[in-house]
């Protein structure tokens, strides 16, 4: 079966986008490292930066971390703090600037500690998406993250530079969308590592060159579909992840479910389709805006209400015909453990598809207790 | 356990500490037993397959098959295991698993607990279960986590409290684990509760649970076997 990216970075994701950071990093483009899909990339790009996923999914630098920080914290704050501490993150190592977002209160407190390392700007996000003045508030925010930077690196974003970018970053959303969509074929035709290989792709890649590679891919997976080269036999049990990112350690329940021998046919997270989902809006002749109101449009369990956490399930659930979906928490992930209530009784309930629960971290001492779990999940879907 | 495929009768039944080589003890099964279909389950399912063939279910899977055949009345069941806990919630008519809930790794809370205490006590499991029924509810012990909860039972003995009360309230941490698991899944109409697994043995645990519960807690004859059971019943029920 051709593999949907031809270079030196098969099954290795990461480095594949350390590879892409660096070279646009020689290139002379700044690095602006960022936490969260709220990040608005498209500032960064309009700048002629380029943007570094420093979230970090290690087991390795929590001892580190915990020297400082409580242990009872969520394992993603713990792994990226430590990396720094350490000094052996790759990607914070060749960041110029970091950007955070007020999202949960581990992380937004994390970034006070790590404000003396780089210019770092924490944009406030409002918590209640619908109430009125949101998208005003927001779009401050995001107008404040364009005046760091601008102030930072000394140079000016014009608005003809930011409509230029959300074009480019539509066209590369739409793309990865219509990647992710390939999920729906039954047998799959795509796997997850392929699924969140593309996802790690396409946050450091813009322009035509990631136009060109995207368009590829669907090339080959449109030829596998065609020729019936399938990924998973026929009649595979089918598997939707959703809920906290997911990378690096805390595969392992990915992992576990491949065991099983059933097949993940979609990750909703922000390591999977969540960061290109909605459109910003095209030419509205006020860039910052439109920004604003697309990024506030994403279903994160830091939000209240979230509703559109359960409408991008319904639609996930439609398309891809999961027979089972896994609700993946990190411990000490209060808003996704909390909304998780919500999730299930409205993934059961209301889209009549089993549900699972997975509360786990970046540690390997619960493999044994999640493969039973998942097992059984998985025998009575 | 060796089941008699027409009359599902038991004609063996074998038990054995885990050791370190556990495919050396599982060919010695393979040398003195035979059979016709053979299902694997719990948390060695994957090594007995690989040395024994046949097939493999969760013991999840194994509990429901077992309950639904013995107890087709029972729709909650409650399994206090060694390595961990688990509350299971069956449809009375289909037989089918609605739902399962178990405990979270860092939510210790399992029959090992008890181990643990009573060693740090100096009794046996025997022992702190006897004392157990004979202790009031006079304290509490808030930890399931066995360092912490060690810490608390010292403080405890150092302080003057009678042993058949800290007996006790080591069964009542233990029993809150139990009864919030059991919340999640138990419906307002469930009349009895299948306790099984080794912690199902505990006369004080099935006492307090009850206690605890106010509703009917039936232990089957071997709880410690009831995953057996289900396999072994699972076994006959596919190769038909
Ligand atoms: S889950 Fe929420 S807080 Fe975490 S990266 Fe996604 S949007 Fe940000
Ligand atoms: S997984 Fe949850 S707790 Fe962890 S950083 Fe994301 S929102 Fe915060």
């Amino acid at each position: 079966m051709t593999p949907l990216f031809n270079d030196d970075f098969q099954e290795l994701p990461l480095k594949r986008a350390l590879a892409q950071v660096m070279a646009k990093r020689e290139a002379g483009a700044k690095v602006v490292g960022a936490y969260c899909s709220y990040a608005p990339v498209e500032v960064v790009w309009a700048m002629g930066g380029v943007p570094a996923v420093l979230c970090a999914f290690s087991n390795a630098p929590i001892a580190k971390a915990e020297e400082t920080l409580p242990v009872n914290l969520c394992p993603l704050i713990k792994s990226s703090f430590g990396f720094i501490e350490l000094k052996t993150c790759p990607f914070f190592e060749l960041t110029d600037a970091v950007v955070g977002e007020t999202t949960c209160d581990g992380k937004k407190k994390m970034f006070e500690l790590i404000q003396e390392h780089r210019p770092l700007y924490v944009m406030d996000l409002p918590q209640c998406p619908t109430n009125e003045g949101a998208v005003a508030y927001w779009r401050h925010s995001v107008n404040g993250f364009k005046k760091f930077l601008e102030g930072t690196f000394a140079t000016t974003i014009s608005d003809a530079a930011l409509e230029e970018s959300i074009r480019e970053c539509n066209r590369k959303n739409r793309l990865v969308e219509q990647i992710f969509a390939f999920g729906a074929c039954a047998p799959a035709v795509i796997t997850w590592q392929e699924l969140y290989a593309v996802a790690t792709y396409a946050m450091s890649a813009h322009g035509p060159e990631a136009i060109a590679q995207l368009e590829e891919i669907i090339a080959t997976l449109t030829a596998r579909r065609e020729q019936k080269l399938y990924t998973s036999p026929e009649g595979t049990k089918r598997v939707l992840i959703t809920g906290c990112p997911v990378g690096g350690d805390v595969l392992k329940v990915l992992k576990l479910v491949d065991e099983e021998g059933a097949a993940i046919v979609g990750l909703d997270s922000c390591t999977g389709l969540k960061p290109y989902a909605n459109v910003t809006e095209e030419g509205t002749g006020d860039p910052l805006l439109a920004i604003a109101k697309r990024y506030l449009q994403i279903p994160c369990a830091c939000m209240t209400p979230n509703t559109g956490r359960f409408d991008v399930l319904k639609q996930q659930v439609e398309s891809l015909k999961p027979d089972l979906v896994i609700d993946l928490v990190l411990q000490s992930c209060h808003t996704y453990n909390v909304e998780a209530v919500k999730v299930e009784s409205y993934v059961r309930e209301d889209l009549g598809t089993n549900y699972l629960k997975v509360v786990t971290d970046f540690s390997q001492q619960d493999l044994g207790q999640l493969k039973t779990r998942i097992a059984a999940a998985l025998e009575m879907s | 356990m060796l089941l008699h495929g027409q009359t599902r009768t038991v004609l063996d039944r074998f038990q054995a500490e885990t050791s370190i080589n556990l495919s050396s003890q599982l060919s010695l099964i393979k040398e003195q037993y035979t059979w016709n279909h053979l299902v694997s389950t719990g948390y060695g399912r994957q090594l007995a397959q690989k040395v024994l063939g046949g097939d493999v279910i969760t013991e999840i899977k194994a509990y429901t098959t077992a309950a639904h055949h013995f107890h087709p009345a029972i729709d909650t069941v409650i399994d206090l295991g060694g390595q961990d806990t688990k509350a299971l919630s069956i449809n009375r008519t289909s037989g089918q698993l609605h739902k399962f809930e178990m405990n979270d790794k860092c939510s210790a809370g399992t029959g090992k607990f008890f181990e643990m205490m009573a060693s740090s006590l100096g009794l046996s499991l025997d022992e702190l279960v006897t004392e157990a029924l004979r202790g009031s509810r006079s304290v509490e012990i808030n930890s399931t986590c066995t360092v912490f909860a060690e810490s608390e039972v010292i403080t405890l003995l150092t302080s003057g409290v009678a042993l058949a009360d800290i007996a006790r309230a080591i069964h009542e941490a233990l029993l809150t684990k139990l009864v919030s698991l059991l919340s999640k899944v138990m419906r307002s109409d469930t009349a009895q509760i299948l306790f099984v697994g080794g912690g199902a043995k505990n006369r004080a645990m099935v006492q307090l649970l009850t206690e605890a519960l106010n509703r009917q807690v039936i232990v089957p004859e071997h709880p410690d076997f009831y995953g057996a059971y289900g396999a072994a019943i699972h076994a006959i029920q596919s190769t038909r």
